[in-house]
């Protein structure tokens, strides 16, 4: 790692040499990537499954709180610090809700020492999450987290469909692994499943942990009839079955054998080689081509020059030919792009799905909640109605929020995809004189099998723009929207005009036509809120997106136009002066040649055997909601 | 006194039988009737999937014959009652049935249906010479929450029959956590079909309590304060009146447990504590045999299987402290199992009042047969079912309770839970029904009654709000008037019929139990 670091480093150096800011940029965000990678895994799962005490166990101290009662209430970031310390993540005054667009600007951390930070993140010091904390984050020197690995604890889910299991579903958008915790007291439920389900859906890397071994001798039979049910879904989402006491008792005892017996060794090398060590290699591939990339730039100016200079007659094709690659590279740039087109296109017509989806959904809802009103009375279940609808209404959205999310995928993929087709390469100098010259431009896919997909390049830079921060800004929207009892409604008016006579039939009328207005107002406020959240969500993809790839194509616009104008200003040069230069500039261009090679030399010789499978791209997603006729 | 209003409820399923005589369909679901009305009280064992209902009902059973499993187990809904030989019967949904043999396999009942699937079966019936049985018959139902939805179907299909009266008197509900799928069951339990009034009739069982507590010692402890906050906690506070933490396998394995475990359990207690504990460090070690590397000491996967980690500790520690037989270990296991808490709850929340709750389900059915199968000379009947349930002041207060929660009477909050009190919602006794100790002396508990009885009285008598509140206090008065009689010297504490004074609207037709009674 250091050794790339350092690589980054000298092209750091190199650019230096130019002017080409822009490159440098790109260079510094390569280094500070590489040096606090970030890789966040989430713990997820219903409640009293042990999630807390699986981190606990991984990093082996009592970071979390943990007990024989749902003990969980905020989600708690366990990452890499020198010293043992503490963060409170709150919203920021007068912020109402942390949303994931300006989640990092808009909260207040406050630092508490390590041991306080249980009373803040406990269901019994801060029950329910009263004191509304965003999340907190624990910092601890541990080997297992200096390779930039963030677990992050969230609070138990009390079965799909509650707003708990809502806002850890949208949090999951941010995670770039996910591990589903159940325990061996009884085989996957159906609302877990359903879980799992969404989980897979909306995160590269899952795996599933059975817990608390060191209770149940029938462990290995839960284990296998999970498996069997994982199986039915996926064959690729590993299981472990782990006993995170056995762990902790073998860290206290310093007792291998115990260790072995916990199968965290398993867990611990499955987070190591396949999550940590899969995001750190797409980390340093991804470091590697960027050097390979910009020392084609800065190369592809001194070579024009240098070509130039040696050959003056061959001079004009080669500024033509440049001419050329420059309008193509200025075409990318363009709002007419096929790329951008894709890209505006399909947002915008993501967007009109997406609300389609979201009302049909919850219209939906809305008139199975009519049929209820009208069939009984909706003063006497009013609570449980309430529960109801709020349970339905959480479903309708995760469920709208998942698929959204597996058609951004896919629409990041297509646009990555004609953007590559698009892709100017730059042009290969054909100067008879110089043999050398011939092998210099040598492209990025020659990479392989080091390369990467233009997808997951995307996807690196755009999780890392949500920010440290849980995202919970759906959940805001349907959350603290108090329905009022129709029923005190009637009551209050008719104790307030004294009315004593038995008009049960028209109280009844009147409950029923004020449930009704209830609802249809909760429902238009659902699908304003979550629609306007979602919204953003989208437009923050397409202008992650859009500066992605325009970065890319001015950074290939200002290297032609600038080799353009070396290769002019060399023709004209006079030959004593030119003379004096070529050694010069050979001695840099040799510089150049060797960083990119050492870059090359790091990804193929550091690739991992197999190569890594290439972010899923999502077909079209079905859903029987989807509007016909649309699509990108 | 019970007796009457059984026997009035059975004059009027008769007189209903001879006005159906003609109608096939209707008389076999007044049969069916008249049969509840004889038959012992049926508890229903309710819950999601692994809550552990077939354990817990062997426990109360005494003896292990519904099968249990680590994985997912019970199919069917399965009734177990009285039979003085054993058998087993499979009803199905058209009213055909056929007897299986009986096959045991380590004591457990299998059951071979042969070609046939679960959704043909309907149902299946245990007849079993177990003296509890005589008392009550169980039922026991798949979990609800199952990945085959056909399964959990089949549970609610039976829970909340479409447009039928509920087949169970009770319910015991397990559940593991508060899990979603458990509140919204609850709820539909609780507003759910004409004939279960509500949370009277269901007790909540913390089930395998000493899981929570990672089988520590203390796990019991720990269990009580999760009932604790469960019975406070909002979302359940219309729904629960009762929980009770009960660690089932070691209930059910208390309650058959032989004297070859007592000496295993014994030669355990005699390890010094932290040799001991090194065992029971987990279940793979503890099961592990120390001669024979990889491969399971029998007796001890046995006894772990039995009786889990937390029954070993609580065993050993017991032995220790001096328990020197197997009976006395198999009760004290009992009693800190929480089994015994249960029973109790049972017989004062359900038992006491069987009578009621089955006359009471009794006269739903009979009133949805006559609207279901419109016929002349119901109207009769009508009345006389009216009168039936304004006159047994039992039945009346089992209707206030039903609807105490879900249509409030206009009277302070707290002074709902006083009358849900007073009505027995939470117990049958008069200490229960004062909240009072039961150990209150006489003149306490008369003090008490007095109180309440001159709080409702002027409710009832002031200008309450509306005509439903007005009722509900004077059932409340009525029932404290009962408390004041019964506390009275020399009366015991048994179940009373209350009757209202006769109505003054003639024309009514008697059934003459009523009068003798009175």
């Amino acid at each position: 790692m250091s050794e790339l670091v350092s690589l980054v480093e000298r092209s750091i150096e190199l650019t230096s040499g130019s002017d080409r800011t822009d490159l440098r940029q790109r260079l510094q965000q390569t280094r500070a990537r590489l040096l606090d990678p970030d890789i966040r895994v989430m713990v997820v799962g219903e409640f009293k499954q042990g999630k807390s005490k699986l981190i606990n166990a991984l990093v082996g101290a009592p970071v979390c709180p943990v007990g024989d009662d749902v003990a969980t209430s905020v989600p708690t970031v366990v990452r890499y610090g020198e010293e043992p310390s503490a963060t409170l993540i709150f919203p920021a005054e007068g912020a109402v809700d942390p949303s994931p667009l300006t989640g990092a600007d808009r909260v207040d951390r406050r630092s508490i020492p390590l041991d306080e930070l249980a009373a803040h993140v406990s269901e019994k010091g801060n029950p329910h999450n009263s004191r509304h904390l965003v999340a907190a984050e624990a910092y601890l020197p541990r080997r297992i987290l200096a390779g930039g690995l963030c677990l992050i604890d969230s609070p138990g889910v009390g079965g799909l469909g509650s707003s708990h299991s809502l806002s850890t579903l949208t949090a999951l958008a941010t995670a770039d692994a996910v591990l589903l915790v159940s325990d061996a007291s009884q085989e996957y439920t159906e609302p877990e499943m359903q879980f799992l389900d969404h989980a897979r859906r909306m995160t590269p890397h899952l795996a599933c942990i059975v817990t608390k071994t060191d209770l149940y001798p029938e462990w290995r039979r839960i284990a296998e009839l999970d498996r069997e049910h994982l199986d039915r879904v996926s064959r690729a989402i590993p299981l472990f079955a782990v006993s995170s006491d056995l762990r902790l008792h073998a860290g206290r005892e310093n007792d291998d054998e115990l260790n072995a017996e916990s199968g965290f060794p398993a867990l611990v090398h499955h987070l190591r080689a396949n999550i940590l060590g899969r995001s750190e290699a797409i980390h340093r591939r991804a470091a590697c081509q960027d050097v390979a990339f910009v020392m084609d730039h800065l190369a592809l100016a001194l070579d024009a020059e240098l070509s130039a200079l040696e050959d003056p007659t061959g001079a004009q094709r080669v500024v033509a030919e440049m001419e050329a690659a420059k309008q193509r590279a200025n075409d990318l740039r363009q709002k007419s792009a096929r790329w951008q087109i894709t890209l505006n296109d399909g947002i915008g017509d993501l967007i009109s799905d997406m609300e389609y989806d979201l009302r049909d959904r919850l219209r939906s809802v809305q008139r199975d909640a009519e049929l209820a009103i009208d069939e009984g009375d909706p003063g006497k279940e009013w609570d449980a109605f309430v529960d109801w609808i709020e349970q339905r209404i959480s479903a309708a959205i995760s469920d709208t929020f998942v698929w959204t999310n597996e058609r951004t995928q896919w629409l990041s993929g297509e646009v990555a995809a004609h953007f590559a087709e698009q892709d100017v390469s730059l042009p290969v100098l054909r100067v008879d004189s110089t043999d050398d010259l011939l092998d210099a431009v040598d492209f990025m896919p020659e990479l392989e099998p080091g390369h990467i997909g233009p997808v997951e390049k995307l996807l690196i830079g755009m999780r890392g723009s949500y920010g440290g921060v849980l995202m919970v800004g759906l959940i805001t929207g349907i959350m603290g929207l108090a329905l009022i009892n129709p029923l005190s409604i009637a009551a209050g008016v008719l104790i307030g005009a004294k009315v004593y006579r038995d008009d049960k039939d028209a109280r009844l009328k009147r409950r029923r036509a004020d449930a009704k207005a209830l609802v249809r107002r909760q429902v238009d406020e659902v699908i304003f809120q979550v629609g306007k959240q979602l919204k953003d969500r989208l437009r923050l993809v397409q202008r992650g997106t859009r500066d992605h790839f325009t970065k890319i194509a001015d950074e290939y616009h200002r290297s032609l136009a600038e080799s353009a104008a070396a290769v002019q200003v060399a023709a004209t040069t006079r030959s004593a002066e030119g003379q004096t230069r070529i050694p010069e500039l050979k001695s840099r261009l040799a510089e150049v040649r060797g960083v990119q090679s050492e870059a090359r030399r790091l990804a193929r010789g550091e690739a991992p055997a197999t190569r890594p499978t290439p972010l899923a791209v999502i077909p079209e997603p079905k859903s029987a909601a989807r509007p016909a006729g649309v699509g990108a | 006194m019970t007796g009457v209003t059984t026997d009035a409820v059975r004059d009027l399923i008769d007189r209903a039988l001879e006005v159906y005589r003609d109608d096939p369909a209707a008389l076999a679901v007044l049969d069916a009737c008249y049969a509840r009305v004889s038959d012992p009280l049926r508890v229903a064992m309710v819950g999601m999937v692994k809550a552990g209902k077939s354990t817990l009902l062997n426990a109360i059973l005494g003896e292990e014959i519904a099968a249990t499993d680590a994985g997912e187990c019970t199919r069917i809904v399965t009734w177990y009652r009285y039979g003085d030989t054993p058998r087993v019967v499979i009803r199905r949904p058209d009213g055909a049935s056929k007897e299986l043999p009986v096959v045991r396999v380590k004591g457990r009942l299998t059951f071979d249906l042969g070609d046939e699937t679960a959704d043909d079966v309907g149902r299946l019936e245990v007849e079993w010479p177990s003296s509890t049985l005589r008392d009550i018959t169980l039922i026991d139902t798949p979990g609800v929450a199952s990945l085959s939805a056909a399964v959990s179907e089949r549970s609610l299909g039976f829970l909340l029959p479409e447009g039928a009266p509920s087949e169970t008197d009770a319910v015991i509900y397990l559940m593991r956590h508060l899990h979603d799928a458990d509140i919204s069951l609850l709820q539909s339990l609780h507003e759910g079909a004409a004939g279960l009034a509500g949370a009277t009739n269901s007790v909540v069982v913390l089930s395998r309590a000493d899981e929570a507590g990672s089988g520590r010692i203390d796990a019991m402890l720990s269990a009580s304060a999760i009932a604790d906050r469960f019975r406070h906690d909002e979302s359940l506070a219309d729904l629960v009146s009762a929980v009770v933490p009960v660690a089932g396998l070691l209930a059910q394995s208390a309650r058959s447990l032989r004297q070859s475990d007592f000496t295993a359990l014994a030669k355990l207690a005699a390890l010094d504590r932290p040799q001991r504990e090194k065992l029971l460090v987990s279940a793979d070690r503890f099961v592990a045999d120390s001669a024979r590397p990889g491969s399971k000491d029998a007796a001890r996967a046995a006894l772990l299987e039995r009786f889990g980690t937390f029954g070993i500790r609580l065993a050993c520690s017991l032995i220790k402290g001096g328990v020197s037989d197997a009976t006395s270990l198999s009760r004290e296991l009992a009693r800190r199992s929480g089994l015994d808490e249960l029973l109790e709850l049972v017989a004062g929340r359900f038992q006491a009042r069987a009578a009621f709750l089955k006359a009471d389900a009794a006269l739903a059915s009979v009133e949805r047969v006559m609207k279901d199968h419109p016929h002349e000379g119901t109207v009769e009947l009508e009345a006389s079912i009216e009168r039936l349930r304004a006159t047994a002041h039992e039945l009346r207060e089992l209707t206030c309770l039903a609807t105490l929660r879900t249509s409030p009477p206009v009277v302070e909050p707290a002074l709902v839970d006083e009358a849900e009190r007073l009505l027995g919602g939470k117990g049958v006794s008069e200490a229960d029904r004062l909240g009072l100790g039961p150990d209150a002396p006489a003149s306490e508990v008369e003090a008490a009654a007095r109180a309440a009885l001159a709080t409702w009285r002027g409710l009832a008598g002031g200008a309450a709000a509306d005509r439903a509140t007005v009722a509900l206090c004077q059932a409340v008065v009525r029932s404290c008037e009962a408390i004041l009689a019964a506390s009275g010297p020399g009366v015991s504490a048994a179940p009373r019929l209350v009757l209202a004074p006769e109505p003054s609207r003639r024309g009514w037709q008697e059934t003459g139990h009523e009068r003798r009674a009175s």
